[in-house]
């Protein structure tokens, strides 16, 4: 043991470099920060929607599904185990809740999705854990798999039901959701006053508080569980340790496969349930490709938030907003041009006065001016090409935070009992 | 108790299965014995197949027409989502090979692989629905197409007549030219009655992105904010998404226009009140056209437009939420098909 570092064998292992850490304050600033931009955006542009409750309300019911795959995701990675079968558990997912919400109600549906995911997780983790098959080729076979399934069981079990057909389910009865009755009109009348950032502030605490779905607690719920599991727990640790250095884990006692086999099938359940989300609160049917590639975006939410449940909410809800907002259509992508110009120069900017990258920062700047000279320069961004704002909002926020992301360090590897001996 | 409801459930419904199997099976055999046509139709239908209820369930209604009416032979067979070029073309050669003399290929995916069907076999003959391009064109192809600008145009005059706002809505599934057409009918209809009527357009996808016309979240979505910026009627060209436009109609408490078929009938009961009319597209008329005119001898070929005139598009009544300006929309009717109003096909 020395002082600077931990010793092991002859090689000094140095302290990581002291950062500062991401609290609750940190947070706090950054929202009260996007809430002030998002304000300014909206006096200047006069791209009301852009603040909306409805906008807000809408961004969380898209949010969610993808946070729910992220999470799923999130499992998985920590213990070590690249799941790039979301999409196809949340496939089966959509059917689960579409078969077992019709039957048996919705909460039974949500339970079926959850079930149903798990499935798909068990047949990852079994390829995976146990017969060692490449996690990409595995999880490009579930979604296979999952999209087939899902199909076949639609047309069997879907078909000569009242409403429903080969593609799609009967309706399913809805999940209760929850307004704060006197607090959600309140603020409604304190969001048309289009006071600056004090409107902005009530339409986002309306859309917390008005229609908002059972289903859609139950994954906030999740989120923190999962933080605590992960984070705060002894098996959480064990967990991590698994995705982190395997060969460490078991010679300290860990059953790795064990715990690799069981996030695999928990990330599975987390990522059914996303599923269930969008057949019983988005639709309130299963419909054939109605995930619509969001497995994927849920994983790409993971990697941007850094394998971390905090990142991946911001992930998840910047991917929500950017898409109700193209959705909702109106003004509101045009005004985004502004603060992407004004975003890039300050980029550009920053990259040459601090870090003296001379290149890059004049390149940021050259597009920075570019994009706001397309701002004046047209009224409305052409149709084709508002379905890409999530896309470059995302591309844009990561040039922005600068890449400081970090896999566990095992990710995506093989790794069969005994390995280490 | 609930576990065993459902394993009853599921075993009725495969009964369900069995059965209609069965009935199929016998009544192509007894019609074999009653009322025989030389005529074999086989009919390759777009993603979502029989059962979807919409498009290819209205094609499939034409074919049960002309079976139990005319007596023909009939084979199915759908396609699958994602799927490729090649994949079509197999499953027209499939019922080819297997002696069908007349292919119906439902959708305009279908549109080469027809083309090259049709010159691979001279000798059979093809029914494209809704292209009308060069890539199908053959001596022995007839390519159906609808005028949906003009239907639209009816229900965009029916949405501005019941707009209280004077603001109205369209919501398209993916943005491909057909479904524009849609569009620019709905707008000059809205137009045509009140000018200066604001009109919201939104699609849920771009191509090569066809997840718009089956994600009911996205046209929930796009809708909502229609209707929380004012908007009190929403017109959906988004097939399965449309959905998602009708819940968010209920829970605004406003009104929708449905497409296709009548959604007033088919759509969740739930929401049938919101739908105050649909456009209807005939795909049945036009299939049996094509099968009844094959069996009579005599071969439809090129290009057959179902348009307002010849009865392929109009629009439905149920639910009686327009009887009061039914008298204003037949008098557009009569004047689209006189010629006295022309609808634009492109917004």
């Amino acid at each position: 043991m020395s002082a600077t570092g931990l010793e092991v064998g002859t090689q000094a292992v140095a302290d990581r470099p002291k950062r500062r850490r991401f609290g609750l304050r940190e947070w706090s600033i950054v929202a009260i920060g996007a809430i002030a931009v998002i304000s300014v955006l909206r006096l200047v542009t006069g791209a009301d929607d852009i603040a909306s409750s409805g906008a807000l309300a809408a961004a969380i019911g898209l949010a969610v599904p993808i946070g729910l795959a992220g999470l799923g995701g999130l499992w998985s990675e920590r213990a070590g185990v690249v799941n790039i079968g979301l999409e196809g558990m949340m496939i089966l997912g959509t059917w689960g809740a579409g078969f077992f919400g019709y039957h048996m109600g919705p909460w039974a549906g949500a339970l079926g999705a959850i079930v149903m995911g798990m499935l798909g997780g068990l047949i990852h983790a079994v390829a995976t854990v146990s017969f060692g098959v490449d996690h990409i080729v595995s999880g490009v076979a579930i979604n296979i798999i999952g999209l087939g399934v899902a199909k076949y069981l639609a047309a069997r079990f879907f078909n000569g039901l009242p409403g429903g057909g080969p593609t799609q389910s009967p309706p399913i009865d809805s999940l209760p959701d929850f307004t704060i009755p006197g607090v959600s009109d309140g603020l409604g009348t304190i969001e048309k006053k289009d006071w600056f950032f004090v409107s902005d502030v009530a339409a986002v605490l309306r859309a917390l508080c008005t229609d908002v779905s059972i289903l859609t607690i139950i994954a906030v719920l999740l989120f923190v569980a999962t933080w605590w599991v992960l984070w705060r727990s002894a098996f959480g640790l064990r967990l991590r340790s698994v995705g982190e250095s395997p060969v460490a884990a078991e010679s300290l006692g860990v059953n790795v496969l064990r715990y690799k086999f069981l996030a695999v099938v928990v990330s599975g359940g987390l990522a059914g349930l996303g599923g269930g989300f969008l057949a019983l609160v988005a639709a309130n049917i299963y419909r054939d490709g109605q995930t619509g590639g969001r497995g994927y975006i849920g994983l790409a939410a993971m990697i941007f938030g850094n394998w971390r449940p905090g990142g991946l909410l911001t992930g998840a809800a910047l991917f929500g907003y950017t898409d109700a907002v193209q959705l909702r259509g109106g003004a509101t992508v045009h005004a985004f041009l502004l603060l992407f110009a004004v975003l890039l120069v300050a980029i550009g900017v920053w990259q040459i006065v601090r870090n003296q990258r001379v290149v890059q920062g004049g390149l940021a700047i050259v597009v920075g001016v570019l994009v706001g000279w397309w701002y004046f320069a047209v009224d409305a961004v052409p149709a084709e090409l508002t379905g890409t704002t999530p896309y470059v909002t995302t591309l844009l926020v990561l040039a922005f935070a600068s890449q400081r992301l970090r896999m566990p360090a095992a990710d995506g590897q093989i790794y069969r009992k005994g390995e280490g001996h | 108790m609930k576990v065993a409801a459902v394993m009853s459930v599921a075993a009725l419904t495969l009964a369900a299965c069995g059965d209609s199997g069965n009935g199929s099976g016998s009544s192509s055999s007894s019609s074999s014995t009653t009322k025989k046509s030389d005529v074999k139709v086989g009919m390759a239908y777009d993603v979502g197949g029989r059962g979807d209820q919409s498009f290819n369930d209205s094609a499939a209604a034409g074919l049960d027409k002309a079976k139990s009416e005319l007596g023909v032979d009939t084979k199915e067979a759908a396609a699958v989502n994602g799927e490729n070029e090649a994949a079509r073309e197999e499953r027209l050669q499939q019922l080819i090979d297997a002696g069908y003399t007349h292919v119906v290929a439902v959708g305009f995916a279908y549109a080469k692989s027809v083309g090259k069907a049709a010159k691979d076999n001279p000798e059979v003959h093809f029914a494209i629905v809704d292209d009308a391009s060069d890539d199908s064109k053959g001596a022995n192809v007839d390519q159906i197409t609808f005028a949906e600008n003009e239907g639209s145009f009816l229900v965009g005059a029916a949405a501005a007549l019941k707009s209280k706002t004077g603001h109205i809505g369209f919501v398209g599934g993916v943005n491909v030219p057909l479904i524009k057409k849609f569009e620019a009918g709905y707008i000059a209809g809205a137009k045509a009655v009140n000018p200066a009527i604001k009109i919201d357009s939104q699609y849920l996808t771009q191509p090569p992105d066809f997840s718009g016309f089956g994600d009911p979240a996205k046209g929930k979505t796009a809708a909502d904010g229609m209707y929380q910026k004012g908007a009190d009627v929403v017109y959906h060209a988004a097939g399965g998404s449309g959905g998602g436009v009708f819940t968010a109609a209920k829970a605004a408490g406003k009104l929708a226009i449905g497409v296709d078929s009548d959604q007033a009938l088919t759509a969740p009961e739930a929401v049938r009140s919101v739908i105050m009319t649909s456009m209807i597209k005939k795909v049945d008329v036009a299939v049996y056209d094509f099968i009844k005119s094959a069996s009579e001898g005599k071969e439809l070929t090129g290009n057959n437009i179902y348009d307002l005139k010849a009865g392929g598009v109009d629009y439905s009544t149920t639910g009686g939420q327009i009887d009061d300006i039914k008298s204003k929309l037949d008098d557009y009717k009569a004047k689209i098909v006189s010629g006295e109003i022309k609808v634009p096909v492109t917004p």
